[in-house]
């Protein structure tokens, strides 16, 4: 995977010796070979994607065949959805001068981890327990939200273990969930009854789980 | 004259570039042109310098006309005939303006379009002014002359015109040179008072600079910085200009630490080099792109954290203590909480390591920063999110959303609390921890914020752009209050020297420059890598700069003699000219080549140890 290299060989197929001198001509003198492939494939998905649209605009136009301002209302369409560009200068001209007119705040003294309001936080669980004492065929789904990061998160300070509804027994129909789904409920169960399970092995069983996920 | 455009009140992208308008018969663009070029070539030798400073916008603008008024032969032929003629190093602008033939390409080029409506300014004597108006309002050449008014600002001063070399100095940005004006406001570089503190009375008691002795112990005055008596910098902000937090009982021990290890710190010079200790990252592929070092409590530093493309961010302990993260919650509540070491008990032994990932970026990591009290770490990346780590638990506390493009750089404020973060979006915000929208916006750039520095007294923010330029923002009321031009290439690197007064920039050009804030020059060029310097940093007193660059060498440069004897009469700060002496081979005190590794950090220790990191790219 050096970077640099020639260009490609002479049989190459036209398209690619086409890339290749465009990104020549755009100054580009060292890439790896694969980046003339993957130029290629963009090119190609582009060109299709403008060119159905096209065909869409021009049909519901009731034209016989598709023409350039087709292409070109396809174009400016597809630009809005997948190429935004950064807002113009003047646009953010103007949002600055409002934003930098507010005085900076003053800073609260004493406050421990200087961090904003939980909720833009990411410290917070983002899964929810669901109570398994329910009526209905459902009986025995957990919804365990998990995401990367964010099992096992916790400030640095010690603070209350979040009071979510705390699912007390959680009850476990062996027929309906595999036996990794006992594993976890296990371990879910224990982290509202933190006395109960050593953490160093609820820490082990998050990162297993995220293996899996 | 230019038709009147109704403006709306969203700004239009049809309406700025409307402006525009048919100016003239195409076909005679070219011959505008040469006889310009004519005009010029013929032109006194002390003028022409001066005026063929105009080459540059006016091919642009002109070319971007007719593209415009889409008369693409004549555009391509216009292009064909002038490209050739203009300096080299606006050669990669002319690339990019060659891809645009079509009026529908310039509405999707953000930095065409700004070129466009920002006016482009050039420095000229009032003689050749006097000279090319006089020129250009004769009947024929009336279409320049209304295109020189319409998107050129003529900066007129009194004086000599320059040289070619002054001006090439001095060129090379987007926008052409700065505005006299642009840069005569006042700007507070000095430090900021460090606080007293008392030093615990212990047998290596030396003094550092502010501080209350103990009692009944006569101490040798230091004659720097200040004591209690010495009146207030001029130049220095007043304390309370910008909110800064508060110092806890953790930063006056780092403080008085810090103290200790100053007086051991080896003095530098031309006969004293500083060593080298280099991190290089094996294996990285390639994909290290953000690399930063912090100070520890003892010794040398200890945490280096690397950004890498795969949107992880590695944080590794270079001594042989290693990471550990605080213990859950349920393991807290049983320690004792009056023991003496509880520092040490809240952490837990089972999770020790060298090396911890942090997940949770979606892009590339491309600017890492630890915060000064290193209990945080930044990291900006392509997903355009800045995140907040915590260093005890290793895991991310915040992410901040604002940018909806790429963030090429951030950093702490040397005082924490505070950072700032630039990118693709050509602004740069400042943030702080608790709050979760930006406080300031610094928007003015042409092109990408590439690179963002707090100065150290934390009241300027120093931000380098693709667009040429560097320009220093005020904390306070995010006005931009000086622009430096000069690069020939977008500036990678960016760093203060210890005392403020001087900015350090290096770019894709290979140069280094040296700016005075106060006055708003240009005061030095170091000539010698070949390759973009992406990494700068000042020795701790400022006795050394060192360079590091992607042609996988460190330089070490003598920032003492390139700072003095600076012409800082009348005449200089007036018009800017400035005589930039061919000294580099003096100045450079070292050239340490590594192995294939571009140098992509560069980190002084308290001892002035340099730290230089990485990734092995063979």
């Amino acid at each position: 995977m050096e970077s640099g290299k020639m260009a490609p060989p002479k049989n190459a197929p036209r398209d690619a010796l086409v890339m290749a001198q465009i990104l020549k001509d755009m100054g580009i003198t060292e890439y790896e070979p694969r980046v003339i492939n993957q130029m290629l494939e963009f090119a190609f998905r582009y060109v299709t994607t403008i060119l159905d649209d096209a065909k869409i605009y021009s049909s519901h136009a009731k034209k016989p065949n598709v023409d350039a301002d087709d292409v070109r209302l396809a174009i400016q369409c597809r630009a809005d959805q997948s190429f935004t560009s950064p807002p113009p200068r003047d646009f953010l001209l103007d949002i600055a001068r409002q934003k930098n007119q507010t005085p900076l705040p003053l800073i609260k003294p004493y406050a421990g981890p200087r961090l904003p309001p939980d909720r833009y936080c990411l410290t917070a669980p983002n899964y929810r327990l669901k109570s398994l004492i329910k009526k209905g065929p459902n009986q025995g789904r957990l919804v365990p939200r998990l995401s990367v990061g964010a099992v096992s998160s916790r400030p640095s300070t010690p603070t209350v273990v979040p009071a979510t509804t705390a699912v007390q027994n959680v009850l476990i129909n062996p027929s309906i969930i595999g036996p990794k789904n006992i594993l976890i409920t296990n371990m879910v169960s224990s982290q509202n009854m933190p006395n109960e399970s050593n953490p160093l092995k609820r820490k082990h069983e998050d990162d297993d789980d995220n293996d899996t996920m | 004259k230019v038709g009147s455009v109704a403006v709306e009140d969203q700004p239009d992208v049809s309406a700025v570039l409307s402006a525009y308008n048919q100016q003239g018969d195409p076909t005679m663009y070219e011959e505008y042109y040469s006889g310009l070029k004519h005009f010029i070539e013929c032109s006194l030798d002390c003028h022409r310098a001066e005026l063929s400073q105009l080459f540059y916008p006016l091919f642009v603008h002109m070319y971007l006309e007719l593209v415009y008024n889409q008369h693409e032969n004549e555009a391509k032929s216009f292009f064909e005939k002038f490209h050739g003629d203009q300096e080299c190093y606006y050669q990669d602008d002319l690339r990019v303006l060659s891809s645009l033939t079509k009026k529908e390409h310039m509405k999707g080029n953000e930095t065409m379009l700004d070129f466009r409506t920002s006016k482009f300014v050039l420095r000229i004597s009032r003689d050749s002014y006097q000279l090319l108006k006089r020129h250009l309002q004769e009947k024929q050449n009336n279409q320049i002359w209304n295109i020189v008014q319409e998107h050129l600002y003529i900066d007129i001063f009194d004086g000599m015109p320059r040289s070619k070399q002054q001006i090439d100095a001095m060129v090379g940005s987007l926008a052409g040179e700065a505005k006299r004006e642009a840069n005569k406001s006042k700007v507070f570089f000095g430090l900021l008072k460090e606080p007293e503190i008392e030093v615990p009375l212990d047998d290596e008691d030396e003094e550092g600079e502010n501080e209350e002795g103990k009692p009944k112990k006569k101490k040798p005055k230091k004659d720097s910085i200040g004591s209690k008596s010495k009146k207030q910098d001029p130049n220095a902000p007043p304390q309370n200009r910008i909110p800064l937090p508060e110092l806890k009982d953790s930063d006056k021990l780092d403080k008085i630490m810090n103290m200790k290890e100053t007086t051991k710190r080896v003095r530098l010079g031309p006969d004293c080099l500083p060593s080298i200790c280099f991190y290089t990252f094996l294996n990285a592929y390639q994909g290290l792109t953000a690399v930063d070092v912090t100070d520890d409590v003892t010794d040398d530093s200890s945490l280096i954290a690397g950004g890498f493309a795969d949107s992880t961010v590695r944080v590794w302990s270079v001594t042989p203590k290693k990471l550990r993260s605080v213990k859950q919650a349920a393991d807290l509540s049983l320690i004792d909480k009056e023991s003496d070491d509880v520092l040490e008990r809240i952490m837990d032994e089972k999770t020790a390591s060298e090396l911890k990932i942090l997940y949770g970026h979606s892009g590339p990591v491309y600017g890492a920063s630890f915060s000064p009290d290193r209990n945080y770490l930044l990291s900006s990346s392509e997903d355009g999110t800045v995140r907040l780590w915590s260093l005890q638990t290793f895991t991310c506390l915040v992410g901040y959303k604002g940018h909806n493009y790429p963030v090429w750089d951030t950093q702490f404020s040397p005082y924490g609390y505070y950072f700032v973060s630039g990118g693709h979006d050509r602004v740069a915000r400042l943030w702080a921890t608790d709050h979760y929208q930006p406080l300031r916006i610094f928007a003015g750039h042409l092109a990408d914020v590439n690179c963002t520095r707090f100065h150290p007294n934390s009241n300027y923010v120093a931000t380098g752009s693709a667009d040429r330029t560097v320009r220093l923002w005020d904390v306070l009321n995010g006005n931009c209050v000086r622009i430096f031009t000069g690069h020939k290439g977008p500036i990678h690197s960016l760093t203060f020297s210890p005392n403020g007064r001087f900015l350090a920039t290096g770019a894709t050009d290979g140069r280094v420059l040296l700016w005075d804030i106060g006055h708003g020059l240009m005061v030095g060029e170091l000539k010698g890598h070949t390759d973009t310097v992406c990494s700068l940093r000042f020795s701790r007193d400022g006795e050394i700069l060192a360079s590091g660059s992607m042609d996988n060498t460190v330089r070490l440069w003598d920032a003492v003699k390139a700072f003095e004897d600076l012409e800082t009469d009348d005449f200089t700060t007036a018009t800017g000219h400035i005589n930039l002496p061919e000294n580099s081979q003096e100045l450079l005190l070292g050239t340490y080549m590594t192995k294939s590794t571009p140098v992509v950090h560069l980190h002084f220790t308290r001892r002035n140890l340099v730290l230089a990191a990485g990734a092995y790219s063979p």
